[in-house]
C-alpha cells in the first residue's frame, strides 16, 4: 500500500522519499514525505469515515489558504489530489515542532505564548466568510441533537445544557472560527506558537466560543491550575484578542462558553464511543472514551457549582 | 442497560485489540504462547460479564429528562455529582482524587 500511496504522490509532486505513516486521528491517515529536500505532509482520508459536521479535505485545503493568505501562522497548502489511491487527500507543508499537548504542557515555553495564541485567533476570527461559502453555522441546539443520537441517560450533561439554556450571553454577529483552537492542535517550540493545525471543525459561529474552547479542563493535559491549556494564564490571552478585535469579549462569556465546551466535549466521548459500538471504527482508544466522558461530567459539575448552581 | 460501554463490551475491545494488532508482531514464541493464553482467560472474563444482568438505568432516565424539561430542583446538582463521582470511582480514581486535591 506505502508503494501505491508513494507512486500516486509522485505523479503530482515528483520525486519524494519513503512516506511514513504517522500515529494519530482515526478519521484521517497523516504521512510524511520530503520533496527535494522540503517537508511535507500528506492528510488522506481514512477507510469508510463519515463524519458529520467536519470538513471534508478540498474545504480543509481550501480554509488553510484562506488563512495562510490572511498571515494566519499555519502549514501552508500545496496540492489538492481527489484521489489518492482511491482516497482524497492534500498536501501540505509540515512544520517542525512540538504538538502532543501532553509534552507541550512540559516543555520551556516562551510567556507571551498565550498573547501568540490571541494574536492567530484575532487573524482567524477576520477571515472573510465570502471566500469560504461553504462554512456553515454551528448552534448550541445541535449539541442536543447529537446527545440524542447517543440515545443514554446523561443527567450532567443535561444539567449543563439546561444552564446553557438559561444563561444564554447577548448573541454575538457569527465569524469563521477555527473549530478545535487548543492545546494539541498548535505546533509550539522554544519559541512558541509555530503553527495552528486541524482545520476540520471551521465553521461560522460566535467568536467567544472559540476564544473559550482551549479553557477546557480536558486540554490542560494535567496542568489543570494553568487554565489556558496547561500553558498559561486567561488574562493575558484575552486581553490581547479584545486589543485587536475590539470585540471586547468579558471574563463571564468566556465562563459561558468554557462550560458549553466541557458540555460539547463530554457529548464528543459519547460520539466518540459510538464509533467504536456501532462497528463504524472498532478501537479501544474510542471505546474507552465512553467512560472518560465521566471525567468531563465532574467538571461540568464543578463548573456549575461555581456559577451558583445547588 | 448500563453504562456503555459495558464492562463486557470493554473485555471485547481489548480482546480484539490483542488478537488482531499485538498478536502479530509476537515473534518469540514465548511470548505468543502466554498472549493466547492471556486471550483465553480475557474471553472467560468477557463470557461472565455477559451473564450479569443488565443495571436498570430507569432512574438515570427520569433524572435527565425531568432536567431536560426544566425539573432542575434546588439540591438537583448534589445528586448528580454523587452520581457522576460513582461512576469515576470505577472508571478513573485517580482523576477523582487529583481534582479533590486540587480544590
Amino acid at each position: 500500500m506505502i508503494a501505491d500511496v508513494r507512486e500516486a504522490l509522485q505523479e503530482v509532486l515528483g520525486p519524494i522519499s519513503e512516506p511514513v505513516l504517522l500515529a494519530g486521528g482515526a478519521s484521517k491517515e497523516a504521512w510524511a514525505v520530503d520533496a527535494e529536500g522540503v517537508r511535507l505532509l500528506v492528510r488522506r482520508a481514512a477507510v469508510g469515515v463519515i463524519h458529520r459536521h467536519t470538513l471534508s479535505l478540498r474545504h480543509e485545503f481550501e480554509v488553510l489558504g484562506a488563512a495562510c493568505d490572511a498571515g494566519v501562522k499555519a502549514p501552508r497548502p500545496i496540492a489538492y489530489i481527489e484521489d489518492l489511491d482511491g482516497r482524497e487527500a492534500f498536501v501540505m507543508e509540515r512544520l517542525e515542532g512540538e504538538t502532543i499537548g501532553r509534552r507541550v504542557v512540559r516543555m520551556p515555553l516562551p510567556e507571551r505564548l498565550p498573547v501568540q495564541m490571541a494574536e492567530e485567533l484575532a487573524k482567524i476570527h477576520a477571515l472573510a466568510p465570502e471566500r469560504l461559502p461553504f462554512l456553515e453555522e454551528a448552534s448550541i441546539e445541535r449539541l442536543v441533537d447529537e446527545l440524542d443520537e447517543v440515545g443514554e441517560p446523561h443527567p450532567a450533561i443535561e444539567l449543563g445544557l439546561w444552564w446553557l439554556r438559561e444563561h444564554r450571553p447577548p448573541r454575538r454577529d457569527p465569524v469563521v472560527v477555527h473549530g478545535d483552537f487548543r492545546v494539541g492542535n498548535l505546533v509550539v517550540d522554544e519559541s512558541g506558537l509555530v503553527g495552528v493545525l486541524d482545520w476540520e471543525f471551521a465553521h461560522l459561529d460566535d467568536p467567544a466560543r472559540d476564544l473559550s474552547f482551549g479553557l477546557v479542563r480536558a486540554w490542560r493535559f494535567g496542568v489543570p491550575e494553568k487554565r489556558l491549556g496547561g500553558i498559561g494564564d486567561v488574562e493575558p490571552y484575552l486581553e490581547r484578542y479584545n486589543e485587536l478585535t475590539g470585540f471586547d469579549v468579558r471574563p463571564e462569556e468566556l465562563d459561558y462558553w468554557e462550560l458549553a465546551g466541557n458540555v460539547a466535549w463530554a457529548i464528543g466521548c459519547l460520539t466518540q464511543a459510538q464509533r467504536h459500538l456501532s462497528g463504524q471504527d472498532r478501537s479501544v482508544e474510542l471505546a474507552v472514551l465512553g467512560r472518560l466522558g465521566a471525567e468531563v461530567e465532574y467538571e461540568i459539575c464543578h463548573l456549575l457549582e461555581r456559577q451558583g448552581v445547588t | 442497560m448500563s453504562e456503555r460501554p459495558t464492562a463486557e463490551e470493554l473485555a471485547e475491545a481489548i480482546e480484539e485489540f490483542l488478537a488482531g494488532e499485538v498478536l502479530p508482531t509476537l515473534d518469540d514464541h514465548r511470548s505468543r504462547f502466554r498472549m493466547l493464553v492471556a486471550l483465553n482467560a480475557l474471553g472467560i472474563v468477557r463470557r461472565e460479564l455477559a451473564r450479569l444482568p443488565a443495571e436498570d438505568d430507569a432512574e438515570l432516565r427520569e433524572l435527565a429528562a425531568r432536567i431536560r424539561a426544566g425539573g432542575v430542583a434546588p439540591g438537583t446538582l448534589e445528586r448528580v455529582r454523587a452520581g457522576v463521582a460513582a461512576r469515576l470511582r470505577i472508571a478513573s480514581p485517580h482523576y477523582l482524587e487529583s481534582y479533590r486535591a486540587g480544590e
